[in-house]
């Protein structure tokens, strides 16, 4: 459960969010959509724990965001615009690395599962450094599959995505949600997140406000 | 709302300290440079003390300050506590430059140099260096909550590692300069003293006048900063909605 | 148990980065040369010039090389914005402070140690006796500088011109490192008595504490909105 009161975030002059107020409840996926600067990063670092709100505050899973902050990060994942892997280390490495640093430790089946999964298999010794920006989104996204987080942030997640990648990704979110997951992702791409969304928003100077998913089609919407 | 609290409080008592500091710096000055003897051994340029020790005491004075507000920010985060130390860093920057150039004025005629490796001049010049450091590290930051937090932190380390440079260039002078320059045991005459006394307290109470004054106006900026933000994004609601 | 390791893990990935990549040693290694060489060219050194700078020449290139290894420590993990996951860990962020100082003291300590026969061959020192001494100041003093160096790296990794703000903000905190490392190495290549220059060992090795404890703590609200 994701709980957002009146959140807002400046830098300097400049007012990113001004006041945004959204609940995303267990097993429900909303897409935030919006124009470019329209603050959709923002609101997921802070979702993320990774910047502090100027104003408002937020709870996620009951707890509050400015006080649990390492009992939520222990229950979130957040796949940023970075795929937060590591140029010189291998598949197996990063996974094993990005895991043990959240406590996490998989058996090499699990690992060997996820990256069979994501359709990376072949490539596990490989270092990420020769890697496309799809291979990395995918090898992520593999990170997620072992994290099994009750919260899921996605940031532009079918950015650098094939067709192939994208189902993969709709088939782990379906998953997250059958698990009473949460999921809250950032897009462009309507006709990819109209399947799994179960509700959209509009992120327009700084406010939100819900709009039905069955608009998320026409190409004037932002 | 206990802020605006704070600040009539602030508001209602700042004119005292202001006046206040007008009447012992001008106690001060007359007693200094007309009211009293010039020194035996130093002549009348004994009298550049009274402005310079009150300035490198209030210098650091102000540096503990800043170094109480970044731990009281970093443990509550009132944004008035930070604007508080930014205007604290920046005042104790401009009077420990000018306890430096007093230093080296005074230091002229006494030593017959500008500069010498003085074991205090070296420890004035290197807490110069640091709140410089701090001033500019505020200025390189985007977010004004980052700016706060690092600001504070490197204040804190600063004020933590300020006696162990002391000491450090310390034991460096002795080991490398004869004790004959050192200002030590030069011994302070009670005619010498009042003036000096009333000196350090007028400082004092300037150097509190000009914190109050600047941490309001710090304050009001980032209200107006804060307002102007919603203002537009307030009007480029209306626009989108029309 | 989890904190070590984490811990572990850091130490883990700096160590293969640095071996696969060799970025850091190697630039490390020849800036130090570098300047080596040009302090010798500034000063025209002769024999008897070189005992007297020595030591200082020494810790000026240390330190400097020392900062382009603590800059890379956490500019490395801009990559792919590693640093936020990072500062997502789960955990007290202090393990990830005691991991990174563990990998920057080794890897600047291995620079040191690499660089010291260079300073005894091109400048004729005498170095058998005090070897055991000067190994114990290089290592309080790198624990020093890396200790501090560490929290300034991920505190400047995210603001603007970070590659000038790092020295600016870290040269004038370890003055007293500084002093006392230079101090104690000319003693030691003098062959004082150690009873000389122990006061200046004293000193590092509180300082280490200090700033060990001081960043330590820090390193939180370095990390941590």
């Amino acid at each position: 459960m994701i709980a957002c009161h009146g959140i807002g975030k400046s830098y300097g002059h400049f007012q990113v969010l001004h006041d945004v107020n959204l609940t995303v409840a267990e097993g429900e996926c909303f897409a935030l959509l919006g124009p470019n600067g329209a603050g959709k990063t923002t609101l997921l670092k802070i979702l993320a724990t990774l910047e502090r709100p100027s104003t408002g505050h937020y709870e996620i899973l009951g707890m509050h965001g400015l006080k649990d902050k390492d009992a939520i990060r222990a229950n979130l994942m957040f796949l940023a615009h970075g795929t937060h892997l590591y140029d010189e280390l291998n598949a197996k490495e990063n996974l094993a690395f990005a895991l043990a640093l959240r406590g996490q430790h998989p058996t090499d089946l699990e690992v060997k599962q996820a990256l069979d999964r994501v359709a990376i298999g072949a490539f596990t010794d490989m270092k990420v450094r020769y890697y496309s920006a799809g291979m990395k989104k995918r090898l992520a996204l593999a990170k997620a599959m072992l994290a099994k987080p009750k919260i899921l942030l996605l940031d532009e997640p079918f950015t650098a995505l094939d067709t192939a990648g994208t189902d993969i990704l709709r088939e782990y979110v379906r998953e997250r949600l059958s698990e009473n997951g949460t999921v809250l992702l950032s897009t462009h791409d309507y006709d990819k997140t109209r399947p799994i969304a179960g509700r959209a928003g509009i992120l327009r100077h700084g406010a939100l406000e819900e709009i039905a998913v069955e608009a998320l089609m026409s190409d004037d919407l932002v | 709302m206990t802020i605006h609290r704070v600040i009539r409080k602030v508001q209602r008592f700042q004119g005292w300290f202001g006046s206040g500091a007008a009447l012992c710096l001008g106690a001060g000055l007359y007693l200094g440079l007309i009211g009293s003897p010039a020194d035996y051994y130093q002549g009348e340029v004994v009298r550049i003390m009274y402005i310079h020790v009150p300035l490198a005491h209030t210098s650091l004075i102000g540096y503990t300050v800043l170094a109480l507000g970044s731990l009281w920010y970093l443990w509550k985060r009132d944004p008035i506590v930070d604007n508080m130390c930014q205007a604290v860093a920046a005042l104790s920057a401009v009077f420990t430059a000018l306890a430096l150039g007093t230093g080296m004025i005074w230091g002229k005629p006494t030593w017959d140099t500008w500069w010498t490796w003085d074991a205090r001049l070296t420890s004035f010049t290197v807490l110069l260096l640091i709140l410089v450091g701090y001033l500019m590290l505020r200025t390189f930051v985007d977010d004004p909550e980052k700016e706060a937090r690092y600001g504070a932190i490197l204040a804190i380390v600063g004020f933590v590692d300020l006696p162990i440079i002391h000491f450090s260039v310390e034991w460096w002078r002795t080991l490398h300069q004869p004790q004959s320059i050192s200002m030590r045991g030069v011994s302070i005459s009670s005619g010498l003293l009042v003036p000096l006394v009333f000196m350090s307290i007028g400082m004092s109470l300037l150097f509190s006048y000009m914190l109050m004054v600047r941490t309001q106006l710090l304050y009001l900026d980032r209200l107006l900063h804060a307002k102007k933000g919603r203002l537009l994004s307030q009007f480029h609601l209306s626009k989108s909605d029309s | 148990m989890t904190s070590f390791n984490v811990i572990r893990w850091i130490v883990w990935k700096d160590f293969v980065t640095e071996l696969r990549s060799r970025e850091t040693i190697s630039s490390m290694v020849f800036f130090a040369l570098i300047v080596i060489l040009i302090f010798s060219f500034s000063f025209s050194m002769d024999q008897q010039a070189a005992r007297e700078v020595i030591a200082g020449i020494m810790w000026v290139a240390f330190a400097f090389t020392g900062i382009i290894g603590l800059g890379k420590s956490f500019s490395s993990e801009l990559q792919n914005d590693c640093l936020e996951a990072l500062q997502m860990v789960p955990e007290a962020k202090g393990a990830i402070y005691l991991g990174k100082v563990a990998a920057n003291f080794a890897f600047m300590f291995l620079v040191e140690i690499l660089l010291f026969p260079m300073f005894v061959i091109l400048f004729n020192l005498e170095v058998v006796e005090g070897i055991s001494i000067l190994l114990l100041i290089f290592f309080l003093a790198t624990l020093g500088l890396s200790a501090i160096g560490t929290l300034f790296s991920a505190l400047t990794v995210q603001i603007r011109a970070r590659e000038v703000m790092l020295p600016i903000l870290l040269l004038p905190l370890v003055v007293p490192v500084m002093i006392a490392a230079v101090e104690a190495t000319k003693g030691a290549l003098n062959g004082d008595p150690l009873a000389m220059y122990e006061q200046w060992l004293k000193l590092l090795a509180v300082y280490d504490v200090v700033f060990t404890v001081v960043s330590f703590w820090m390193f939180e609200f370095v990390m941590d909105s």
